[in-house]
């Protein structure tokens, strides 16, 4: 199942809903290097809420999205990724370093706004 | 005359100990206990049924002589009861079936004595005492022929042992349950997990961490994150005294499972010689923000959540010069 991925302003969002193959990750991350781009968009925010668990390529892919995204111009905020989720993370040492978190979109969504606005400031 | 209640708890007992029809046959099994024991101990079934009384008050007797029985012979309500079931011990001893229902008997009394305090030594000694007198009677009966007395007696002695091999079970599980509930709330009082402001939370960490605890901590911290909504963490460990490589570890996997659910987490109160068997460990520990005490660390949080802490005074009117 391909990941729709909604434009909201200058911040892409993907809400990923159930288990995704990796095929479907792939997908996922191309498709964001492609509409990152061509959105100019200063943000990617991935929601993982509904995920019970997330492997070790699931986290790959994130973190690669999350480096593409930064290359071209936009910073990732990984949301939602439950209690357990990130419990079993830690025990198989998996720790997606480099990619920001937050508790749930709404925390997101104010994250990629304060980075946004520092960007801005730095511009002016 | 049997007590439901009494019953269903030592039927719950059984499944916590593990205690099926599989495992009650290898129990007689490692008692030698066979086929042919039945019809020994048919022999001398109206024996022990017609002087259950008198073979009960032995037992009793025995244990009244002890200073150690006191705990069981003082509440008399406990006493009847055990007075009871040991009579129907007795009886059900010498009637050739051992099975689950046998079992829950057992139990029932061992749960008894457990819940009495009686010390399995003191058990022992009086049970060795009664089947003392079950062996002199038991000899006398067959006086013409006491290589038979002695199978019969020997036959019923593997019962003995079964039942043994039972109480002192339960006698030690009971004991085990006392400890796990106080480890139980041991763990559930020493990981705390405290809201200071809104979005904030302190984790004071006191004592020993070791995998278990680690793992405890680690779970309801990342359980408060999510009720609190929590942003940033204060993680205290003033009150770890040392810290190997392996606590630390652990230390490191809570904070990174924090940072996955999007909160920051600030380490306070490494002491110095904390900090410098760290370093001289060579653990690496960049990957935290560390603080120098609570104080401190409590000023970063309010900094990063934006909170601005001004003295007043009486009337709530800022000191002036105050940060």
């Amino acid at each position: 199942m391909a990941v729709p991925i909604l434009k909201q302003g200058d911040v892409l969002i993907a809400s990923i809903q159930s288990a995704l193959s990796d095929q479907d990750l792939v997908q996922l991350r191309d498709d964001f290097a492609d509409q990152v781009g061509r959105f100019r968009s200063r943000g990617i925010i991935i929601d993982v809420t509904a995920l019970d668990v997330l492997d070790s390529f699931a986290t790959r892919t994130l973190q690669s999205i999350a480096y593409i995204a930064k290359l071209r111009g936009a910073s990732t905020v990984v949301v939602g990724i439950q209690p357990d989720v990130a419990f079993a993370m830690v025990q198989l040492g998996l720790s997606l370093e480099g990619v920001a978190t937050a508790l749930d979109l709404e925390e997101g969504l104010a994250h990629t706004a304060a980075i946004a606005k520092q960007g801005r400031h730095r511009v002016r | 005359m049997t007590d439901p209640n009494q019953q269903s708890a030592s039927q719950s007992s059984m499944q916590e100990m593990g205690i099926n029809d599989a495992s009650i046959e290898r129990r007689k099994k490692i008692v030698g206990f066979e086929t042919a024991d039945l019809a020994r101990i048919a022999a001398i079934k109206d024996l022990v049924t017609q002087h259950a009384d008198d073979y009960t008050a032995t037992f009793f007797n025995h244990l009244s002589g002890l200073d150690e029985a006191r705990p069981l012979l003082a509440s008399r309500a406990i006493l009847e009861r055990a007075r009871q079931l040991k009579k129907e011990h007795l009886v059900a001893m010498v009637q050739g079936d051992y099975g689950r229902k046998y079992v829950e008997q057992r139990l029932e009394l061992g749960s008894l004595y457990a819940r009495a305090g009686l010390d399995p030594r003191v058990f022992l000694g009086a049970f060795h005492q009664l089947l003392q007198h079950i062996g002199v009677a038991v000899m006398e009966q067959s006086e013409k022929n006491p290589l038979e007395g002695f199978e019969n007696f020997m036959s019923l002695k593997k019962v003995a042992f079964f039942d043994i091999g039972i109480i002192v079970d339960i006698l030690v599980f009971e004991r085990e349950r006392v400890i796990r509930q106080q480890q139980e709330a041991i763990r559930e009082l020493s990981t705390p997990v405290l809201q200071i402001r809104d979005r904030l939370l302190l984790l004071p960490i006191i004592g020993v961490i070791d995998t278990l605890r680690a793992r405890f901590i680690t779970e309801s911290l990342l359980r408060s994150i999510r009720a609190n909504r929590a942003k940033v963490v204060v993680m205290d460990v003033t009150g770890v005294a040392t810290i190997d490589s392996k606590v630390a570890n652990h230390l490191l996997q809570t904070v990174t499972a924090a940072r996955l659910m999007g909160a920051f987490v600030i380490v306070t109160g490494l002491s110095s010689e904390v900090a410098q068997s760290l370093v001289a460990l060579g653990i690496e520990l960049t990957k935290l923000n560390t603080v120098g005490d609570l104080q401190g660390g409590l000023e970063e949080a309010d900094r990063i959540l934006g909170y601005r802490v001004t003295a007043t005074d009486a009337s709530g009117v800022p000191t002036p010069g105050a940060a």
